[in-house]
């Protein structure tokens, strides 16, 4: 595998190591925890959509599992924005993504602390928009409580 | 993490559905602030590292809402009852 492969129609990702290994992962609990270590339907469930993108994985066999904590928001986008305390800023809730939004999610939030104006490509992660109801429905799956 | 059902006895918690914290109340809609209130209600939640009670739904069992109070840093289950008889709407 010469890339990061994400899997989109489910929530999938996959890439190898320079020995060989399979390193992949996808999806969340759906409750809330500080235990990091995950669940065995989860582990099924993450190997269900490996297999659903590359059948010939069924055949391999899993050395070890990790689980961490994410940083779910409501609506399932992360929240980039300013609060009412001068100078504190918010950049949280990263959910399904992070790594590979970083340089553009840092670009945004700079130019947030230095202008004191959000960036046109942030403008819609907002920390209000769950009250103004501008909520970002990222996945397509639905931008409401208790689906992210 | 295996869910008491007080019904069904100790079952797997694929077997169930999550809906989150049982305590937070629905807002009288009469009142001024009504609309803040509402955001709240929807959308912020405390999210302990400890005792949790939240709601669980026993779709592959019994059917039945459940409260459940569980440890959200080790899982342990203290207590799990009927969201009826505990009243939570």
């Amino acid at each position: 595998v010469p890339c990061v492969v994400t899997f989109g129609a489910g929530h999938f990702y996959i890439s190898q190591s320079d020995k060989g290994g399979l390193v992949f992962g996808g999806s969340i609990d759906m409750y809330n925890s500080y235990a990091q270590r995950g669940n065995l339907p989860t582990v099924e469930e993450v190997c269900e959509e490996g297999i659903a993108l590359m059948p010939c994985l069924s055949r391999l066999r899993v050395l070890r599992s990790w689980g961490g904590i994410m940083d779910m928001s409501m609506d399932g986008s992360p929240i980039i924005d300013h609060t009412s305390v001068e100078g504190l800023f918010l950049n949280a809730g990263w959910c399904y993504g992070g790594f590979k939004a970083t340089p553009a999610s840092g670009w945004c939030f700079a130019h947030l602390i230095a202008t004191g104006e959000m960036h046109t490509v942030g403008k819609a992660y907002r920390l209000d928009r769950f009250a103004t109801g501008r909520l970002v429905d990222e996945r397509g799956a639905g931008a409401r409580p208790n689906l992210h | 993490m295996r869910i008491p059902c007080p019904y069904c006895g100790l079952r797997s918690h694929d077997e169930f559905v999550y809906y989150g914290d049982a305590t937070v109340r629905r807002p009288d809609a009469s009142t001024a602030d009504a609309e803040n209130r509402f955001v709240d209600y929807v959308y912020v939640r405390e999210n302990p590292a400890g005792q949790h009670r939240e709601l669980w739904f026993h779709q592959g069992g019994c059917h039945e809402w459940l409260v459940v109070t569980r440890d959200t840093r080790t899982h342990a289950f203290a207590a799990a009852e009927s969201a009826r008889a505990g009243g939570t709407r």
